[in-house]
């Protein structure tokens, strides 16, 4: 029985607050632990990682090889999948997690490998290098789906996501993703910054551009496989982009704008899923809560932004 | 459909923007689901009017993604993050949307379903219809506004000083980008529809440089991965959906032209960089036996130029074939022909390093590198340009003398 059912807005966050003490407090095991609940620490947990990494991908100017990789990852999935199976016949065929995450290395690594030859070897214009690439990718993934499975639902659940399915266990990934980027952050990330912000003092320092680019994308690919079943792997590009540009709105410290992004992050996570609660409880409609959860974040920063507008009366305060 | 993504894919291309295509036919969606909730409302059930309504919602939407997109880059966004944005955020709103309808209305809900993928086979005549007109709209545009689009996409500073509508001209090509987005959906599907204009547009590229062949190439390609994606899709005993299985021949063509590619493909690079150097190593090696005069060695040519013995011993062969050098015992002795050619790579070597020492006034010691690549590269006509600019020097800056130059 959910503790949630019949929940209102106001009434779901408090019982929420509740909730989330007795938890801190050991009275209440991770396992007992609401669906709501699963869906608003994920949703957090990967709005945090995604805040770590989209950080440098925005400053960088790289969100379009994310969007490539988020695309490509569904080969990885697929190539898990199969591998999965002869390996490990009994076990659970969806949640390997090794394999999942050797399987999202190596297509970062192929995608990466393939756009940056494009470019060097050919002579293509990145942005087309990058397009045709990921388009091929994904073709070949979906065809790869359908054939395995003999329906695309799979295909349309990775990329929609399916907040619905979550449980606990899927938790325990996002922690180790979460517990990941955190640690590589504080190991590199100052290193990253000044790659990003100052290359040939970087690179005058014995610094490798193309190893920080690899980095990320190895993180860009942990990160979506960790998201892709709760919020799919398109809309996990909002979750790069979204909460840093309306930090960036409000500032322009890169401490800052991860700190502010994760915090955009967790505090939509909850309004979203208890808004989904909310129109469940009073009007009987189930909204998917990743979509709720994008779409809060859009309508944020063109508030965010305005607001900004009206408060200064100027957009170039920053 | 192919041909006119393909014909607007090369536009979109020339003006390096191909990843917008990307964002729109995403930003497409939530107004697939719009339209579809609206006309669910309102009428009874009917594909063809669906298709309609869709038209409409998803260009709005895409126009609206569009003007968000600049708007962002207005106000000093990245423009890749601003793409990037407005594509996941709406997805996002178009699954929020989607998911309401999945419960309310679940016969609705399918036909939503298949602009994410896209389906050929469920394709009516209503709907070839509709898509065959909005094609031959956009080709009717491209052929009249020819000469426009291309001064406007490669010089924008000179169409607007001669008076071209530049905003108007961008605003319709955009517009119509829209417009073959959202024919292209409903076969292809939201998520792929972007390698349909990227990829013919990319192999047409590498075969021509002209923007009326390559509109005329591209829309080929178009047309072929179209009609094989197709084919594949009906003929395979898989029963795959056609929109991946066009976009990976699209993609698969892409490749292949980049790679065969005569002006830029890269195995034709490869074989331009070998040539040269082959042509280096026999030039070195015709020097080396001039100037030590049958105490060449095939030991001796490795020790100066490393290369595996049994490569260079082929090249050799290769080079007694062309009639440069004959073996006598070990070592190896220039013919008349190749003493004449490694005479004039010397000549050429020398003659740099007095260039080097006289004009430019580099000093003595440091001539001779540059000289050892410059030698290779200099043509007759540079080299008489060069030998009656220093006054037909006799000796270089090292005192050797310069060979003179021989009737062949």
């Amino acid at each position: 029985m959910n503790p949630y059912w019949n929940a209102h807005f106001f009434s779901f966050l408090v019982l929420f607050v509740k909730r989330l003490f007795l938890l801190i407090t050991g009275q209440l095991p991770v396992s007992e632990l609401a669906i709501d609940e699963v869906q608003i620490f994920a949703f957090a947990l990967i709005g945090i990682s995604c805040a770590l990494v989209g950080t440098f991908l925005v400053v960088r100017k790289m969100t379009m090889l994310a969007n490539s990789l988020s695309h490509t990852i569904l080969i990885g999935i697929v190539m898990a999948f199969v591998l999965a199976r002869p390996l490990f016949p009994q076990g659970d065929q969806t949640l390997n997690l090794p394999l999942l995450l050797l399987a999202s290395f190596l297509t970062a690594l192929v995608t990466t490998c393939l756009t940056e030859g494009l470019i060097r070897l050919f002579k293509v214009q990145e942005d087309a290098a990058i397009g045709l690439i990921f388009t091929t990718l994904f073709a070949l993934g979906v065809i790869a789906v359908t054939l395995l499975t003999r329906n695309t639902h799979i295909g349309v659940e990775i990329i929609m996501g399916n907040a619905e399915a979550l449980t606990w266990h899927d938790l325990k990934l996002l922690l180790w993703i979460f517990g990941a980027n955190t640690t590589l952050y504080f190991l590199v990330g100052q290193r990253l910054k000044l790659i990003s912000f100052d290359e040939g003092f970087s690179r005058s320092l014995g610094m490798s551009r193309n190893g920080a680019t690899y980095l990320m994308m190895m993180q860009v690919a942990a990160t979506a496989i960790g998201g892709f079943r709760a919020v799919g792997v398109v809309m996990i590009l909002a979750l790069f982009t979204a909460p840093i540009l309306i930090a960036r709105l409000v500032t322009y410290r890169l401490e800052r704008l991860i700190l502010m992004g994760s915090a955009i992050a967790t505090v939509t996570a909850l309004v979203s899923v208890a808004l989904a609660r909310h129109t469940l409880s009073c009007y009987q409609v189930a909204l998917s809560t990743s979509g709720l959860f994008v779409t809060l974040l859009l309508v944020g920063y063109f508030t965010v932004h305005y607001g900004v507008l009206i408060q200064y009366g100027t957009k170039d305060v920053i | 459909m192919c041909l006119t993504s393909s014909l607007l894919g090369v536009l979109v291309f020339v003006k390096r923007r191909s990843l917008l295509s990307e964002a729109l036919s995403h930003a497409a969606y939530p107004g697939v689901a719009i339209s579809v909730l609206l006309t669910s409302m309102f009428f009874a059930y009917s594909e063809e009017l669906i298709a309609l309504s869709v038209l409409v919602g998803a260009s709005l939407s895409s126009l609206i993604g569009l003007y968000l997109i600049e708007k962002m880059k207005s106000w000093k966004v990245a423009d890749d993050a601003a793409m990037t944005f407005v594509l996941s955020a709406f997805l996002g709103v178009g699954i929020l949307l989607v998911s309401y309808l999945q419960q309310t209305k679940a016969l609705w809900y399918q036909q939503i379903q298949l602009f994410l993928y896209g389906q050929i086979a469920t394709m009516r005549e209503g709907h070839v219809v509709i898509y065959l007109a909005l094609a031959l709209i956009t080709l009717t545009f491209v052929t009249f506004f020819y000469h426009l689009l291309l001064s406007s996409s490669f010089d924008t500073t000179f169409s607007r000083s001669v008076g071209l509508p530049i905003r108007r001209l961008n605003f319709i090509s955009f517009s119509l980008l829209v417009l073959s987005i959202v024919i292209g959906i409903r076969s292809v599907g939201v998520v792929l529809m972007s390698g349909m204009l990227i990829a013919p547009a990319l192999a047409a590229k590498a075969w021509t440089a002209s923007l009326s062949k390559m509109l005329l190439l591209a829309a080929l390609f178009g047309l072929i991965s179209a009609y094989f994606g197709a084919l594949l899709s009906d003929g395979l005993p898989m029963n795959l959906p056609a929109g991946p299985l066009i976009v990976l021949v699209a993609g698969t063509i892409a490749l292949i032209s980049l790679i065969l590619s005569p002006s830029n493909g890269a195995l034709f690079r490869i074989a331009r960089i070998l040539k040269f150097r082959t042509d280096i190593l026999r030039e070195n090696i015709l020097k080396l036996a001039w100037k030590n005069e049958g105490r060449t060695t095939t030991a001796k040519i490795r020790t100066l130029f490393p290369t595996s013995s049994l490569l260079l011993k082929l090249f050799l062969l290769k080079m007694a074939r062309e009639g440069y050098i004959e073996k006598r015992g070990r070592a190896i002795v220039l013919t008349k022909d190749g003493e004449r050619r490694a005479a004039r790579v010397v000549r050429l070597h020398r003659l740099w390093e007095v260039y080097l020492f006289d004009v430019m006034g580099s000093s003595e010691e440091r001539v001779h590198t540059s000289a050892c690549e410059m030698e290779h590269i200099i043509t007759p006509e540079l080299e008489e340009e060069l030998s009656s600019l220093l006054g037909h020097p006799k000796v270089d800056p090292h005192k050797q003398p310069i060979p003179q130059e021989e009737p062949l």
